[in-house]
């Protein structure tokens, strides 16, 4: 006789319900999006048009300039992340006396719970002029010809700044990651290392090597996060539908363009359907990215034994 | 009703494809102690958990063959575990009194939550016999509701044997209940469990010959998954048959 | 004289700490930031401040809405999300028990805005106005991974011993699992509970079209709109004039408090967490 197991038939009701929201909220994206499909195919994903219009045979809307934005903000967080990330890893295993890496943790920490609004307030009063002052500016002035720099920075409002701010609020993420590998290292490696008679340099580089997939599931789950990121992103980007390579260029994320127009999408025919095919791409990037970033910390989980 | 409290048939278990226990067949008859001995990782602490069904909690653990509780196959078709659990005590090898339970609560949980016991005044009196049962009742009297934080090792594991006892079972399953005991404490624990197989069969797993010999009637030999000699305890420390035995309990092979 | 070798090692040195410097120095700019901008609102508005509208000068509509959301999502999320905990702590070796942890991992690095135009189209659009329920309802969405996630493992963190002790005293697995060994992981499970709050407390991109925002009177119920103060200082950023920007200053600095307030001593009891 296999008895009925009670405690599944209280639990599963909530698991059931986190999956059906999880699923539901799938669907919704996918049916809400028909719509646009029907209206202008792959148009939606492929072309940089954004045209609102009363009258709905004229509207049309493309956002291959969200997705490049979101794309391009988050490249650059994870550029800015990495070697931040990786040098925090190496200062509180390595470096910082018993105190101060507490200390440092508990800063990391903070400052992966923050909430995001305070980066982007901050983002937006302190970052953007600063990095416009500092940093736009004399690059404009000096580099120009480069089309990484070809961009007047008038604003300031720009991917660079979004890629910045991006990148400042994902290193504690990637951090987390990166550290607790780095300190699954055995000592013994360590000092095998220093035995041979090698600085810190380059016994630091044999370990950091060791730790490699770590770091590569660090980057892709601080991508995963940046991408996603909202109203800190809305602030300090521009909002302005370019699609260019330059930094200094304002432009748009998949989510700062919902954020901006879905409240008034109603109005429109096409519109909501548009930024539902939107909600929907960031939804499969964002999760294949994060489920690739997990898989391969999975993995390297499994298969390292020291 | 058979004579004997545990009788294996054939019992075999594995964790995943490495088979722990071989096969083995034995008897134990009522109020007396059984020892299992054997030097560590030869399956013997597994063996025990098995009478709890205890191992129903290792998803990669596999039983095969019958265990006995008074003749009836606790690996049957339409055993109730929780029942047989309940008719067999099981006291571990680290004390393990729950330490967020007052030492009265620690006796009461079991009671309490298989509505054993009716009522404050007799669940009060079953608590008391219980500890007045461990050897236990006189040190602990005026501090109930103390944590058992403050207690030794060996008191912690008399108020775990007292928690086991409150519930009234047949068979006491100890698995190195004095491992993590001092001197002291390990001589009380041994003293209790004599007084305790006048009305309960002991089955107590050890990894010393020497507190084989002290306290048990029979005991059980067993090396690496394998019964290799079991009977009267005087008869396996004169006289053993086997050669592996003979080694073990002049104290080579340990 | 260095040698090349011993030059490289200083230099390797420097830039470590130049990048643990340039990862955490950010925070201390954002707290004195909002400190030196925020406090001189605060004070200049006094009392005014956490309990005026926001015509008279003050948060108190947003500030009650914060705390009305944080209460109404723990009323929907905590169960559900306490239960899959333990689900996926009982049943860790299932396909289900994989499936679902996989998913709670998910769903911790899910997009928020996402949930929040998701639950616009589920609940704001059938209800005909925002509420404070389908805010609840999205940050509840939030806040169900952090907390299984937790759960779960402040259950594997009690000793195996304690697991099977329970069990040998014949005790179902609801028992074992609600009255013994839930109680003693009781801490961990409201550490996790805690950090979850402070979390959803500074969520803004959920709120963006579930909750509406309401700064003029304090909110009416569980199903009109309600404000929250990210949601508050996001909006006010966006508005020219400087009196909004003081406030959304000031704004900040009571939900930096708030999350510091609530974070840092959990955070200071612990050895990890997970965000």
């Amino acid at each position: 006789m296999k008895k009925v197991d009670s405690f599944k038939i209280l639990t599963a009701p909530a698991v059931i319900f986190v999956f059906v929201l999880f699923a539901y909220m799938l669907f919704v994206y996918i049916y809400m999006s028909i719509p646009i499909f029907q209206w202008e195919g792959c148009g939606i994903y492929l072309t940089n048009i954004w045209h609102a219009s009363e009258i709905p045979a004229e509207e049309y809307y493309g956002i291959a300039a969200a997705i490049w934005g979101s794309v391009y903000t988050s490249i650059i967080a994870v550029v800015i992340a990495l070697p931040l990330a990786l040098s925090y890893s190496i200062f509180v295993n390595d470096f910082a006396p018993p105190r101060i890496k507490n200390a440092v943790i508990v800063t990391s920490d903070v400052m992966a719970g923050l909430p995001t609004i305070i980066y982007g307030i901050w983002g937006a009063y302190v970052l953007v002029p600063f990095l416009r002052q500092w940093v736009m500016m004399p690059l404009y002035s000096t580099l120009s010809f480069i089309p990484l720099f070809s961009y007047p920075p008038v604003s300031g409002y720009s991917y660079l700044s979004a890629g910045v701010l991006l990148g400042i609020m994902v290193t504690p993420f990637a951090s987390a990651i990166i550290r607790e590998a780095y300190a699954s290292i055995p000592h013994t490696y360590r000092e095998a290392a220093y035995s041979l008679g090698l600085s810190r340099y380059e016994v630091t580089r044999i370990v950091a090597g060791m730790i490699r997939p770590a770091m590569v599931s660090g980057l892709l789950l601080a991508f995963g996060r940046a991408i996603g990121e909202t109203v800190a992103v809305s602030l300090v980007i521009g909002n302005t539908f370019n699609m260019s390579i330059s930094l200094f260029s304002p432009g748009y994320t998949i989510s700062s363009l919902i954020a901006n127009q879905f409240g008034n999408a109603f109005i429109y025919e096409h519109m909501t359907s548009a930024l539902f095919a939107g909600g929907l791409a960031l939804f499969v990037i964002g999760t294949a990215i994060n489920m690739a970033g997990l898989l391969y910390l999975r993995r390297w989980k499994q298969n390292v034994k020291f | 009703m058979s004579n004997y409290a545990i009788e294996t048939r054939n019992l075999k278990i594995a964790y995943g494809k490495k088979e722990v226990i071989k096969g083995v067949n034995f008897k134990i008859p009522e109020k007396i102690v059984f020892a299992l001995m054997g030097p560590s990782g030869c399956g013997k602490s597994t063996l025990l958990r098995s009478f709890n069904r205890l191992l129903d909690l290792n998803k990669d653990a596999r039983v095969s063959g019958e265990a006995l509780l008074f003749g009836q196959n606790i690996y049957g078709e339409n055993v109730d575990v929780m029942s047989v659990r309940r008719e067999i005590g099981m006291v571990f090898q680290y004390p393990n009194p729950f330490p967020h339970l007052t030492i009265y609560e620690n006796i009461a949980i079991g009671l309490r939550l298989n509505k054993i016991v009716q009522g404050r005044e007799e669940l009060d009196s079953r608590i008391k016999w219980a500890l007045e049962k461990a050897s236990l009742l006189d040190e602990v009297e005026d501090r109930l509701d103390d944590y058992p934080s403050a207690l030794s090792g060996g008191q912690k594991q008399r108020l775990v044997i007292a928690r086991v006892l409150a519930m009234k079972p047949k068979v006491l399953l100890l698995d190195e209940p004095t491992a993590n005991v001092d001197p002291v404490g390990t001589k009380n624990i041994e003293n209790l469990l004599m007084e305790l197989k006048k009305e309960y069969t002991i089955v107590l797993v050890t990894h010393e010959p020497a507190q084989a010999s002290r306290i048990s009637d029979y005991v059980g030999f067993l090396y690496l998954g394998e019964l290799v000699e079991s009977g009267p305890t005087a008869r396996i420390f004169e006289n053993p048959k086997h050669e592996l035995t003979d080694r073990y309990v002049r104290g080579i092979l340990a | 004289m260095l040698s090349f070798r011993q030059i490289k090692d200083k230099i390797f040195v420097g830039l470590v700490l130049a990048g643990t410097f340039a990862a955490l120095f950010p925070l201390f700019h954002i707290i004195c930031t909002v400190v030196i901008m925020g406090l001189p609102a605060i004070l200049s508005r006094g009392l005014v401040f956490f309990t005026g509208t926001l015509s008279q000068g003050g948060i108190g509509p947003a500030l009650y809405g914060t705390f009305m959301l944080a209460f109404l999502s723990s009323l929907i999320g905590l169960p559900v999300a306490f239960l899959v905990g333990l689900f996926v702590y009982e049943y860790p070796e299932s396909k289900l028990g994989g499936f679902v942890k996989s998913l709670l991992q998910i769903m911790l690095e899910f997009p928020t805005i996402l949930v929040g135009v998701f639950v616009m189209s589920i609940m704001v659009i059938p209800m005909g106005t925002y509420s404070a329920l389908a805010g609840a309802f999205a940050l509840a969405i939030i806040m169900i991974p952090y907390v299984a996630v937790y759960t779960a493992e402040a259950m594997h963190h009690i000793p195996t011993t304690y697991r099977e002790a329970s069990f040998s005293l014949g005790l179902s697995r609801v028992k074992s699992v609600f009255h013994v060994l839930v109680p003693m992981a009781k801490r961990g499970i409201m550490t996790g509970v805690l950090i979850a709050i402070a979390k959803v407390a500074g969520e803004t991109a959920p709120l963006l079209f579930t909750a509406g925002g309401l700064y003029e009177t304090y909110p009416q119920g569980v199903t009109s709109p309600v404000g929250a103060i990210p949601l508050l200082i996001y909006t006010l950023i966006q508005s020219p004039s400087p009196a909004d920007h003081a406030t959304a200053w000031g704004a900040a600095l009571v939900l930096l408090l708030i999350f510091i307030g609530v974070f840092v001593p959990i955070r200071m009891s612990l050895k990890e967490v997970k965000m």
